[in-house]
């Protein structure tokens, strides 16, 4: 066993855990979000399209930020702290206008009592379109990128960023959760705490909860069910937009191309299958997380054999790729198939609130 | 002590307009200190208008509100909870999968800073109204998991939490069990007693006439008088309720039983929400010619019972035989072939299909029947002229006719063309499942003249019914059920009301015996 | 019976909800091609209303003038290659229609367009003809006709199976249909990428190329055009817009006409009578999105079968556009399947103003999809529109049947959403004059629906 685990740690264990990271935190955070707009009763199809544009909010923030030369002094005297701070101020950015976003489909499911689905629809086809128009005026071309260098020499914390040497070993923990990470997932997973400690433990939380499952029951004991829906749906929309932001920067090295190849759906249906609570959801984060690594980076994991080489041990089951690809919406199929039936939905989600219907 | 008005609660001349209707034409109600003020009026009369306008939901066109003599605005529940008016509507406004004490505190939240709920002053303090008041409650459970009687119990201390002086309770026997109203009478004539305020809607005189101090009745949206409830009879309350000395009783013949046309053994069907069976070894036959009647409290498995035997749900096991003919585990359709009708509980849900138009509704089972179509085709001609001929037959009035879709018909007319459709088939059983649901009296006499000739005509009728009244007046023969299983066979003749109602609770039971 | 006036028939409400839709999305279109202008210090004012010109008239652009000025005419290469990007439109949109009137949200259609692709693609490629010209590919005596019949029939019923299954997912195991069918969007990605990628099929002959399958044509099969080149020369026309027309029809005799048509209605409208009614409505739903998977396979294979067309096989990372752009088709056609065919063709116009937006100015073509996505969100509360233009207060009737998507969901959705009818809905009810009748006149039954509606809120217990 010893060696077994000492075999792993060596071998890509390191990359593995570091890698799900980064795909589970955008999917838990998303996940959240639609948590947070199912709860208060409102069908959030629309994660999709608010990812998109907080991603594409953000990446043009970090753009023109750069552009102005703002943080062009701090990045040259590595000062890994600001340049953080820059990530954060992105962050906040990416969750207004996301916020700000989302009330398209506030407005139309609350007010207009308009039909979630559709509406939701109608903004994830909105996202793509407005986005691809606006960077292709912008930039000329179907992609926005950084003004000037990338996502790792900025925002990643590396060895080098503490002054260690890149080959000096620095023990498991800190290779795994210091080394090549983004402080960003990290702040990600604060938000998530703190958010769901909301949901649970405070005043707004408990009456956010109880107009997703009987509005006409809030709204007898004086709540003021379209506020708190406007509050779960804007909620909802900032969480989107920073998960958008964070995976731009992550995974796709904080570029915008209209697209985060449906993650957002992906976050729903992780929603669902952690029935609408946070500790659940986290976990099943974390499951897809893994298996969306497996499919990006399946043919780079390697353990190391007795005799110290790299075996590449899915490369050689020689699969082709787009199984890989293919597997985490496979996956999420069956384990709707499966939790389904026993999955609950808050009662009163996807039905628009009108005070005369008693 | 004289400057204390005598009355907390005064509603003038009260007028509430909905387009088309006075649901309330200048309404008066006046509320004593301490005392139980009964609101007395059928379904439709006003009173839930009445007390909407009181608890700030809807706005009065004309009329005052005075609380202690002041006049008030009541603009919205807030309000309302300012005044300490509080209310426990008919249908629990509970959140299912909260606890009793979220529940309890949901609005009116204490919090610490940064709006942290402070739960533990929360719990001290509803265990403390619990105990002064009696009602005990299991304070950490969900509310999906207790009983209805226990739901009803939070939504009082609701009110007494947020330490309301008037309380509405609004239709509040409906779902309880005799022994359970007994509980309820006791509980309110205590708050009365600690000096609460309580208005108290219903349309039973018996309740009535054993809590309430005063009685103030309504009738079509109008004011017709108040009374003080020892100066009354049951008789003089509902004629002022329906403005005609009421036929109480059905006018009918004895019945002759036939032969079974429906024969129910062992029947099993499993709960949805819990372990254990909805429907438990129920055993029973429904001949032609009489009405059998299944009594019971809502929720102990009549539902189940009758989606088994119509082939909406299947059961685990037992055997459902249709005139001679076994239908166990038959599909609707093949059930329906077989000579079953059936008028269903909810007619939304279930009986109409609201955005198709009163004639497509009308072929609804019979669309595939070779006088309706041509290899897959409609044939619309004939769908009309049937349709046409059903209302003329069963005067079912709507506002184009067989074309009028049939979300924008009145209730009683939904439920007529339900009726007409049903008992048009023509089938040896009649399955008819709280048929007079929320109509007014001149329809559900129609409905019960419509179920006893169907019964004089040689059909079995096997009538669901919440409403003692109902099972006593219309059936031939009584089925109680109990928690899923039938707990008694009775002959109206033979037992009472309140005799009844012990077997419905679960107090007595008898051991059916083997058909 | 009075008679209903022009704007209270539902028919012209329709139509009008949706002219308002499209006069919004494009009214959208321009304020944003404005706001852009006035931002992008490359644009000069002339640049915005050149934008703004090609939104609305890009069908008939004729390009520029020697002068640099827009020229607008007949052009019936435009028109042409409108009616040969509407076909793929149409049958999307039929698609979506079809389930939507089972109640049923068909957002799967791009996955359903893949298969029918993939199918068609392997079809008439995979069967030599007589006609083939691949090297290392004998002919074969088939006629390249049965090939494509052959071929257009396999799309379709690989576009069928691949919409059965979250049919089947939603009936068996009550997964909701949206989330089933965008899963089975990218698997069909994901697995048609792989079909093509492990295939023969990949376009070596041209080297400029690559990524691309090999057109139809070398193998001899191209929908036969039906003389509209010769009507709109120079485009890409072909007959499967008529086909597209012909199975609207079909669809809409199906919906309307037959016991089938009624029973997939039946279950849309409500599951749960339906089920009481004995209408076996698992199996519609599966049959519904069996059909709807049809249209949108057969969407895919005509596309593909024009013969001039070249399919990009490496897809997993994109859905086609076409098959989403079903779903504003049937909304703003209402769902009516004629109306789809004229709503594919518009949206297909607005494909070509976009693509002349970007061959002539510094604009783009994803302004279309902008404006598309404004029209979505419109017809999302079209019925409020439909409300307003009825000038009646029928808010509270209208509210709660949204769209037939709100009725199949959850249980709790069909239960106690439906309010009754409120009075100005029957104007024509003989006793709304007596609207609190006397005591005395109690004998007959109730027929005041005011007072029943009211008895109705009181007496509910569900």
């Amino acid at each position: 066993m010893t060696t077994l685990f000492e075999n792993l740690t060596s071998g890509s264990m390191v990359f593995l855990i570091r890698q799900t990271l980064i795909y589970a935190v955008p999917l838990m955070i998303v996940a959240l979000a639609g948590i947070y707009a199912e709860r208060s009763g409102i069908i959030n199809l629309a994660l999709e399209g608010i990812m998109i544009f907080g991603a594409f909010i953000g990446v043009l923030f970090v753009r023109l930020v750069q552009q102005w030369g703002w943080f062009e002094a701090v990045y040259q005297a590595k000062n890994w702290v600001a340049l953080q701070g820059f990530v954060l101020l992105t962050m906040l950015v990416a969750a207004i206008l996301g916020a700000v976003f989302s009330m398209l489909l506030g407005f139309a499911a609350i007010n207009l009592k308009a039909d979630q689905t559709i509406g939701g629809t109608a903004l994830n086809l909105m996202a793509p379109a407005l986005v691809l128009f606006l960077v292709r005026i912008i930039a000329n071309q179907n992609t926005l990128q950084m003004f000037s260098g990338d996502s790792a020499s900025w925002f990643m914390l590396k060895k080098s960023t503490f002054g260690i040497g890149r080959t000096q070993d620095v023990g498991f923990f800190f290779d795994t959760f210091v080394n090549k990470v983004y402080p960003a997932t990290y702040v990600c997973i604060i938000i998530f705490v703190v958010m769901s400690i909301i949901l649970y433990k405070t005043r707004f939380g408990l009456r956010l909860r109880s107009c997703g499952e009987n509005p006409q029951a809030a709204d007898s004991l004086g709540i003021n069910v379209f506020a708190m829906r406007y509050a779960g749906v804007g909620i909802s929309g900032a969480l989107a937009g920073v998960g958008g932001f964070v995976y731009a920067l992550t995974t796709t090295n904080c570029t915008a191309n209209g697209d985060v190849a449906g993650f957002g759906f992906l976050a729903l249906a992780v929603m669902i299958f952690g029935n609408w609570k946070p500790l659940s959801v986290a976990g099943a984060a974390l499951l897809f997380g893994m298996f969306k690594c497996i499919a990006a980076s399946y043919g780079s994991l390697y353990l190391i054999n007795g005799a110290g080489q790299q075996i590449y041990f899915l490369k050689e089951l020689n699969i082709n790729t787009n199984f890989y690809r293919l597997l985490p919406y496979l996956i999420t199929l069956i384990v709707l198939a499966f939790t389904s039936k026993n999955s609950r939905a808050p009662k009163a989600e996807g039905i628009p609130y009108d005070k005369g219907s008693r | 002590m004289n400057d204390v008005p005598q009355y907390v609660i005064e509603m003038l001349h009260i007028t509430k307009e909905f387009p088309g209707i006075k649901a309330n034409d200048d309404i008066t109600l006046q509320l004593k200190k301490g005392e139980i003020h009964a609101l007395l009026g059928e379904n439709g009369a006003g009173k839930s208008t009445l007390m909407s306008v009181l608890f700030g939901l809807y706005q009065p066109e004309e009329g005052i509100i005075k609380k202690d003599g002041q006049e008030v605005k009541i603009n919205n529940p807030n309000d309302a909870t300012a005044l300490h008016i509080g209310m426990v509507h008919q249908h629990f406004k509970l959140i299912d999968v909260f606890t009793v004490l979220d529940n309890i505190i949901l609005g009116a939240e204490d919090v610490a800073p940064l709006g942290f709920l402070k739960r533990k002053e929360a719990r001290r303090k509803v265990l403390e109204l619990s105990q002064r008041y009696g009602l005990k409650v299991d304070i950490d459970a969900k509310v999906e998991d207790i009983t209805v009687g226990m739901q009803q119990r939070v939504e009082i201390l609701k009110m007494l939490y947020r330490e309301n002086e008037v309380l509405i309770f609004d239709e509040p026997t409906a779902v309880l069990t005799p022994q359970e109203i007994d509980e309820l009478m006791q509980i309110m004539r205590g708050l009365a007693a600690e000096g609460k305020s309580i208005l108290f809607i219903t349309h039973k005189l018996n309740e009535i006439m054993a809590v309430s101090d005063r009685v103030t009745v309504l009738r079509k949206g109008r004011y017709v008088g108040t009374v003080n409830t020892a100066d009354t009879t049951k008789a003089e309350l509902s004629s002022m309720m329906v403005g005609r000395p009421v036929q109480l009783v059905v006018e009918k013949e004895p019945a002759t039983p036939g032969k079974d046309v429906l024969k129910v053994e062992n029947l099993c069907v499993p709960s949805k929400l819990y372990k254990r069976d909805a429907v438990h070894n129920v055993s029973f036959t429904a001949r032609a010619g009489e009405i059998l009647c299944i009594a019971g409290i809502d929720g102990n498995g009549q539902t189940d019972l009758v989606y088994a035997i119509t082939g909406l749900e299947h059961p685990t096991s037992g055997k459902i035989t249709l005139m001679d003919k076994e239908i166990s585990r038959a599909s609707v359709k093949q059930r329906s072939n077989a000579g079953m009708s059936h008028i269903p509980e909810d007619r939304h849900k279930h009986g109409l299909i609201l955005d198709f138009s009163l004639e497509q509704n009308m072929v609804l089972q019979r669309f595939q029947e070779k006088q309706f179509q041509n290899s897959g085709f409609i044939r619309f001609g004939k769908v009309r002229a049937y349709a046409e001929d059903l209302i003329e037959q069963f005067d079912v009035r709507s506002g184009q006719g067989a074309e009028t879709i049939a979300r924008s018909m009145s209730g009683g007319n939904q439920q007529k063309a339900i009726v007409a459709r049903e008992l048009d088939r023509d089938k040896p059983l009649v399955v008819a499942v709280q048929p007079t649901r929320g109509l007014d009296v001149g329809a559900i006499e129609y409905i019960h003249g419509q179920l006893v000739s169907q019964r004089d005509a040689g059909k079995a009728v096997l009538l669901v019914s919440l409403e003692l009244d109902e099972v006593m007046n219309l059936s031939d023969r009584i089925l109680v059920m109990y928690e899923g299983e039938i707990v008694g066979e009775f002959d109206p003749k033979n037992i009472t009301v309140e005799e009844l109602g012990l077997y419905m609770a679960g107090a007595k039971r008898q051991e059916v015996a083997e058909q | 019976m009075k008679k209903t006036s022009f704007f209270q028939k539902a028919g012209t409400r329709s139509v009008l909800a949706s002219v308002i839709s499209i006069l919004f999305g494009l009214a959208a279109g321009s304020l944003l091609v404005f706001i852009v202008g006035i931002f992008n210090p490359r644009m000069t004012p002339k640049n915005i209303w050149e934008g703004i010109q090609l939104i609305f008239g890009g069908l008939f652009s004729t390009g520029r003038s020697e002068t640099g000025l827009l020229t607008f005419g007949f052009n019936p290469t435009n028109i042409g290659n409108m009616l040969f990007r509407a076909t793929p439109l149409v049958l999307t949109g039929l698609s979506v229609a079809v389930a939507f009137k089972t109640g049923l949200f068909n957002i799967g259609a791009p996955g359903q367009y893949l298969a029918g692709t993939a199918a068609t693609l392997f079809i008439a490629l995979g069967i030599p003809s007589s006609e083939m010209i691949i090297p290392g590919i004998a002919p074969t005596g088939i006629p390249p006709m049965v090939v494509w019949v052959l071929a257009f029939l396999g799309g379709m019923l690989a576009g069928a199976l691949w919409g059965a299954i979250p049919g089947l997912l939603k009936s068996l195991l009550n997964i909701n249909e949206v989330l089933a069918c965008i899963m089975t969007n990218w698997i069909a990605a994901n697995l048609v990428t792989w079909a093509f990628d492990v295939s023969n099929l990949k376009n070596i002959m041209e080297g400029t190329k690559t990524g691309y399958i090999y057109k139809t044509t070398v193998n001899g099969v191209a929908t036969p055009k039906l003389g509209l080149d010769k009507l709109f020369p120079g485009s890409q026309v072909n007959g499967g817009i008529i086909i597209a027309a012909i199975l609207a029809v079909i669809v809409y005799i199906i919906l309307t006409r037959t016991t089938f048509g009624y029973q997939l209605k039946a279950c849309g409208s409500n599951r749960f009578a339906a089920r009481y009614a004995g209408i076996k409505d698992k199996r519609n739903i599966v049959l519904s999105m069996a059909i709807a998977g049809a249209l949108a396979g057969a969407a895919g294979s005509l596309y593909y079968l024009s013969g001039n067309t070249e399919f990009f096989w490496s897809t997993y990372q994109q859905l086609p556009a076409a098959g989403f752009n079903g779903i504003p088709v049937a909304l703003l056609a209402s769902n009516h399947p004629i109306g789809v065919v004229f709503t594919g063709m518009f949206m297909s116009m607005l494909d070509i103003c976009g693509l002349q937006l970007t061959n002539l100015t510094t604009y783009n073509e994803y302004i279309t999809d902008v404006i598309i996505a404004v029209i979505v969100y419109l017809s999302a509360f079209s019925l409020l529109i439909k409300t307003w233009l009825s000038g009646r207060k029928k808010k509270k009737d209208t509210v709660p049947e949204a769209a037939p998507v709100a009725q199949t969901g959850e249980e709790t959705l069909s239960g106690d959403s439906a309010p009754e009818g409120s009075p100005a809905d029957i104007p024509e009810t003989p006793t709304t004059e007596e609207a609190i009748p006397d005591a005395a006149v109690q004998d007959e039954p109730a027929q005041d629906p005011v007072q029943e509606a009211l008895i109705e809120e009181e007496a509910k217990t569900e």
